[in-house]
């Protein structure tokens, strides 16, 4: 088979991806994402006065000859930020209850959306640990769409380290069900290089509230081992308080170290779960730049 | 065996098992269920998690209850019971079957061959020896009666192989068989009995050597369902009289009688009543003359048997009349002469010969006319007078002749001599008419015409006991008719001519009705012929109907007919040949027909019951194994292996699958393929022999194997080169893809739908051919007159647009197709087929419906190894030879149509050609 076919078999399952990815994108609006000050950039920004040493390339001969100064346009800066993506493609993602959609999908759905959206504000994304170069052209999320659909072998479970620039942002999308202290090594060399992460938990319900009953045998889905459970009714408030105790645990790690945490479960409308995804990362930045 | 009321069990030993339920009741509830497997990414989060509750899940009370139930299910299955299992079963030591086959035991025969095969399959369980005995000799030896010890395997080839004889049983012969078995030699004696005593004193023999050899079970109808026996019916001018008798006098019975010809077409139906408190009943059948000598056989409608069947001869039909006139009588005026005027009124109603006296005055002849002859001479006078004394019927005429010639010897009155003369030109009196007819003259109640009148008569001479001999008188008294009793014939004077010369007589319908009166009193052409012994010449069997003589038939003497001497060597039926024959009834002979007597004390005594036992096992099992895939589903679900929403729907699904399977089993697949083109394709390549599937899986079976059969010996011999034969639903299927249809008839089959009422019409039309089997012909399905598939093909048809049918033509195509055929048997031999008579000329003359009764299918039909399943009766591997070459010609019938009658005229053909 030749690569062409390859491809061609590939994409024949994007488009749905990422035109439900785009959708998606399309309900948020990007709003104001200008570095407000001048720079490099498309967009006028203001005159101010010839100044000795500006070229005269830059001089707006238009407006001077309205008036005696001569005057330079300013575009506003627009300064693109580099942002890492990462989609937990691991075993236990691949897990569903009933009719809802498996997590791994609505995970990669998420992961385009988000793609689409800061594509579409400039931003330069990439995918972390799949060799990717933050890009902003225009076939990037073709590419990031190709990738995502290519399952890749033993998919770790942890975001893998990956050298990145300072100042980065790092978008981990994952139920981040491992244990805890594994978790928390993980962010904390990401934070380490200076980067700022955002968590999206992408869960399935049942996962929630152990919704079984009678005798079950469980089975982990990444090799943990398995457990019979006699009747797992007996068992389901301790889990669920183990449960609670995760969470709060994991979200205290992001506080402490400055990074956001929101979650989705996959039986509720994913655009929410974007829109917060997409103002936790476009707020803070702000703030912090200035 | 143990029994418990109707059920019984036999293996019940195996019930103890059922104590075992509540150990399995205490695992099955102690043992948890297999835990459900689920894959669960958060599995870390319950590690460790100890449940709070130390109970495990147990298994539901209802699924115990269930996996309970069919645990019992299976045992109570193995251990097999029954329902209505009657009795013999359980029992060691041989099994003696005796069985009525004489003539009574054809009405319920049925009943009677399922008796014989459910007795048959307990003792094959019980694996028995068996001792069949029948009662009625095939030959009128004892030596083939009993047979055995043998498997009930052999015994049943052999009862499915027994049909009825036409004679009584005889059962002092029988217990002359038993001779070789010793007392109490027997594990059971079961004797299916037709209900109907032989002499009282042999059957009571017989039955006490029965309860001798061992314990007697004795299987008899009530009286009141005892066989109908159709006694020699009485024939007196327009009036036939059905003579009918029963075994019981009690409560009124309505039977209809049947009179057809000899084609089997409807003469008339006549209702016979039997009245509470008689035994007999008789019905005068009145029909022109004309019809009623048409009748060749009365049977009862709904009553089988040889006993039910009447087979009329020439004794009760058109009467052999001889005429002869005086010398040179016609030759002038052939018109105005006495024979003339004898033949027209005498013609609608007898056979005419005409000839001397030497040729006439002979057994053939039942009445002889002598018109105006004088002299007779001696010679003539002495046989004409034996044959009057044998019951001849001389009628004489006078005329000019006999007026001068009055030789007393063959007169009834001594004459005067010369005639005497009323009215004329010289004359007062005038010519005298007829007195009423006196009430013991035989042509008392006959209307007179006032314009008949005699003018010329001649007179007899006063004699004391002329009154006595006087039939008719003219007005003044004088003798018109004349007539003495010689022997067992009569000797009949008119005293005028039999034409218009002396009176006006000739021209009137009385005259007709006088000879018809005159003839009527003949003893017909029986007239004392002992001397000839008649060769049989078609015979009825047991179900009364018309066949090829047995081997064993003897020519019958003329005492064998006068006694009704019925018996192996005498069947009824027809002897002598076409021309003259003579009819044997088995109503004839006996008297009456009584219902056996007492039985030993020790027996038991049993009704053949039409319902057999009913074997629970397959049943239970099936149950079973239904409740089995309802538990394996149930499992699933508990495991959650089936997704959540669709459990309801795929456990009914389950369920409906196991009912139809229990319900539906084995229903052959469907012929067509899906796509109708390619199979219309599929169908036309190749030439398809089809049959018709009736829904009964026996049948449809029985249907395939005989056109697979058939196949196979048309490949062998002919050019014709047919494909795997076709069921065809006719609801469904397209039916123009096959030359011919075979159809088996069966009751239960049900009736086709307007759509396919509808295709088959246009299938006729179009030149298809449907074959229809009637399979009454056979010994288990015969009813009589009118058989089960007879019944169903009736209602069938109804629909239809058929032409009428019409008995096969003896050189029709059918007939020299390919083979030359004269009889179509099937498995059974001797019915007709009937065919439309193509007078249309709607396709070329070939008919589109053969009607058929012989159960063709199961003669061709083989198995997989080419060997015949079913026995060929009676004629063995000859007649199933005979029916396959049937089956060849009606290939070619339905292939070739008329082509080959037109090859018949080759030969002349070609000598035209020639010249």
């Amino acid at each position: 088979m030749s690569l062409l076919d390859r491809a061609e078999q590939l994409a024949a399952g994007l488009p749905p991806l990422l035109v439900a990815a785009r959708q998606i994108a399309a309900t948020v609006l990007p709003g104001v994402h200008g570095r407000r000050r001048s720079g490099q950039g498309d967009t006028f920004w203001q005159f101010r006065r010839y100044e000795p040493g500006d070229t005269a390339r830059r001089i707006d001969w238009r407006q001077s000859a309205k008036a005696d100064p001569l005057f330079v346009r300013e575009m506003e800066w627009a300064a693109a930020e580099s942002v890492w993506l990462w989609c937990d493609g691991s075993a236990s993602m691949r897990y569903r209850s009933g009719d809802l959609p498996e997590k791994a999908e609505r995970a990669g759905l998420l992961t385009l959306a988000l793609a689409a959206l800061l594509l579409r504000g400039g931003e330069r994304v990439a995918l972390l640990g799949r060799g990717f170069r933050p890009s902003n052209a225009r076939m990037t999320l073709q590419r990031l769409a190709l990738t995502l659909a290519r399952p890749e072998a033993e998919a770790p479970s942890l975001p893998p380290l990956e050298k990145l620039p300072r100042h980065a942002r790092l978008v981990l999308i994952s139920d981040f069900l491992s244990p805890l202290p594994e978790l928390d090594a993980s962010f904390r060399r990401f934070a380490d290089l200076g980067v700022r992460g955002h968590l999206l938990q992408v869960l399935d319900p049942s996962e929630e509230s152990l919704p079984f009953a009678g005798r079950v045998r469980f089975q982990g889905p990444e090799a943990e081992g398995e457990m019979l459970v006699a009747r797992v009714e007996g068992v389901r408030e301790a889990y669920r308080a183990r449960f609670r105790a995760h969470e709060a645990a994991l979200a205290d790690m992001t506080r402490a170290l400055g990074w956001t945490k929101a979650a989705y479960r996959t039986d509720h409308s994913p655009q929410p779960a974007l829109l917060s995804l997409y103002l936790q990362l476009a707020e803070p930045g702000r703030v912090r730049e200035s | 065996m143990i029994d418990f009321g109707s059920l019984s069990f036999v293996t019940p030993w195996l019930l103890a098992a059922l104590a075992a339920l509540p150990a399995l009741w205490w695992l099955l509830r102690l043992l948890p269920p297999t835990p459900r497997r689920i894959r669960f990414p958060a599995i870390r989060l319950l590690f460790g998690l100890e449940p709070r509750e130390e109970t495990p899940q147990r298994t539901p009370l209802w699924l115990v209850l269930l996996r309970l139930l069919l645990a019992s299910l299976v045992i109570v299955a193995l251990a097999h019971p029954l329902i209505d299992a009657t009795g013999a079963g359980g029992r060691s030591g041989p099994l003696l079957l005796a069985i009525d086959n004489g003539w009574s035991a054809a009405s319920r025969w049925p009943a009677r061959g399922e008796a014989m095969i459910d007795a048959l399959e307990r003792a094959q369980r019980d694996e028995r020896p068996i001792y069949v005995l029948v009662t009625a000799p095939q030959d009128g030896e004892a030596a083939g009666l009993l047979s055995g010890p043998q498997t009930a395997a052999e015994a049943m080839e052999r009862v499915r192989a027994l049909q009825p004889l036409p004679w009584p049983a005889d059962r002092a012969l029988a217990m002359a068989a038993l001779a070789p078995l010793g007392d109490g030699a027997m594990g059971d004696v079961l004797w299916l009995s037709d209900g109907v005593a032989t002499e009282p004193e042999a059957d009571r023999a017989f039955a006490d050597r029965l309860a001798a050899l061992g314990p007697l079970k004795v299987m008899r109808d009530p009286p009141s369902r005892l066989p109908l026996l159709n006694h020699a019916p009485g024939r007196g001018g327009a009036v036939l009289t059905v003579n009918l008798s029963r075994a019981t006098a009690e409560g009124a019975r309505t039977v209809l009688v049947r009179a057809s010809e000899g084609n089997g077409r409807l003469v008339t139906l006549a209702e016979v009543a039997f009245e509470a408190g008689q035994r007999g009943a008789e019905k005068a059948i009145e029909l022109p003359p004309e019809l009623i000598n048409r009748i060749e056989r009365i049977g009862i409608e709904g009553e089988a048997g040889a006993g039910a069947v009447v087979l009329l001869d020439e004794r009760w039909r058109r009467r052999p009349v001889g005429l002869m006139g005086g010398a040179g009588d016609d030759e002038a005026q052939p018109l105005l002469g006495e024979l003339y005027y004898l033949q027209r009124a005498l013609a609608p109603f007898t056979e005419l010969h005409r000839g001397t006296i030497a040729e006439l005055a002979q057994a053939g002849t039942a009445v002889l006319v002598l018109a105006d002859v004088g002299v007779i001479p001696e010679e003539d006078s002495g046989r004409a007078k034996s044959w009057i004394e044998n019951g001849g019927v001389l009628l004489r005429f006078a005329g000019e002749r006999l007026a001068e010639n009055a030789d007393p010897t063959l007169l009834p009155v001594r004459l005067r001599l010369g005639e005497r003369t009323l009215g004329g030109a010289l004359s007062w009196t005038r010519p005298a008419a007829l007195a009423p007819f006196a009430s013991d003259s035989p042509f008392a109640g006959l209307a007179i015409p006032e314009d008949v009148t005699v003018k010329r008569q001649v007179l007899a001479e006063p004699e004391p006991d002329l009154g006595a001999k006087t039939w008719a008188r003219l007005a003044d008294g004088t003798p018109l008719v004349t007539a003495e009793r010689r022997g067992r014939g009569w000797l009949v004077l008119v005293h005028t001519t039999a034409n218009t010369d002396w009176s006006s007589l000739a021209l009137s319908g009385l005259f007709v009705d006088m000879l018809r009166r005159i003839v009527d009193m003949s003893e017909g052409v029986a007239g004392g012929d002992t001397s000839a012994s008649l060769a049989p010449y078609r015979t009825l069997d047991g179900f009364g109907r018309l066949g090829v003589p047995p081997p064993t038939a003897a020519p019958a003497a003329a005492w064998v007919f006068d006694k009704g001497e019925v018996g192996p060597r005498h069947p009824p039926g027809y002897y002598g040949g076409e021309a003259s024959r003579r009819a044997l009834n088995l109503g004839a002979g006996l008297r009456e027909v009584n219902a056996l007597g007492d039985m030993p004390a020790a027996a038991e005594i049993g009704d053949y019951r039409v319902e057999r036992e009913t074997d629970l096992k397959p049943w239970l099992l099936a149950a079973a194994a239904a409740l089995l895939l309802i538990d394996l589903l149930i499992a699933l679900v508990l495991r959650g292996l089936l997704p959540a929403p669709r459990r309801r729907a795929a456990a009914a699904l389950a369920v409906l699958a196991c009912l139809a399977g229990l319900g539906l089993g084995g229903r052959p697949a469907p012929s067509l393929a899906q796509d109708p083109d390619e199979a219309a394709i599929a169908l036309t390549r190749d030439t398809h022999l089809a049959y018709v599937r009736t829904g009964s899986p026996a049948i449809d079976a029985t249907s395939h194997a005989g056109l697979q059969g058939l196949i196979l010996v048309l490949k062998q011999r002919s050019a014709v080169e047919a494909a795997a034969p076709a069921g065809v639903d006719l609801e469904s299927d397209e039916l123009a893809f096959y030359p011919l249809l075979y159809w088996p008839m069966t009751a239960e089959q049900p009736l086709p739908g307007p759509g396919a009422l509808r295709r088959l019409d246009a299938y006729l039309r179009n030149g298809g051919i449907v074959f229809f089997d009637t399979r009454d012909q056979g010994a288990l399905e015969g009813l009589g007159e009118a058989g089960e598939g007879t019944k169903a093909l009736r209602e069938i048809v109804r629909g239809l647009d058929i032409p009428p049918l019409v008995p096969m033509p003896p050189d029709h195509v059918l007939t020299k197709s390919f083979y030359l055929l004269r009889q179509f048997p099937g498995r059974w031999d001797g019915g007709t087929i009937w065919l439309d008579s193509g007078e249309g000329r709607l396709n070329d003359g070939v008919a589109s419906v053969l009607i058929g009764s012989n159960d063709y299918a199961a003669a061709w039909a083989v198995d997989d190894f080419g060997s015949p399943l079913f026995p060929a009766v009676p004629g063995g591997e000859q007649q199933r030879e005979i029916a396959y070459r049937f089956g060849v010609n009606l290939v070619m019938y339905a292939l070739t149509g008329n082509y080959k009658s037109d090859q018949v005229h080759v030969p002349a053909i070609l000598e035209r050609l020639g010249q």
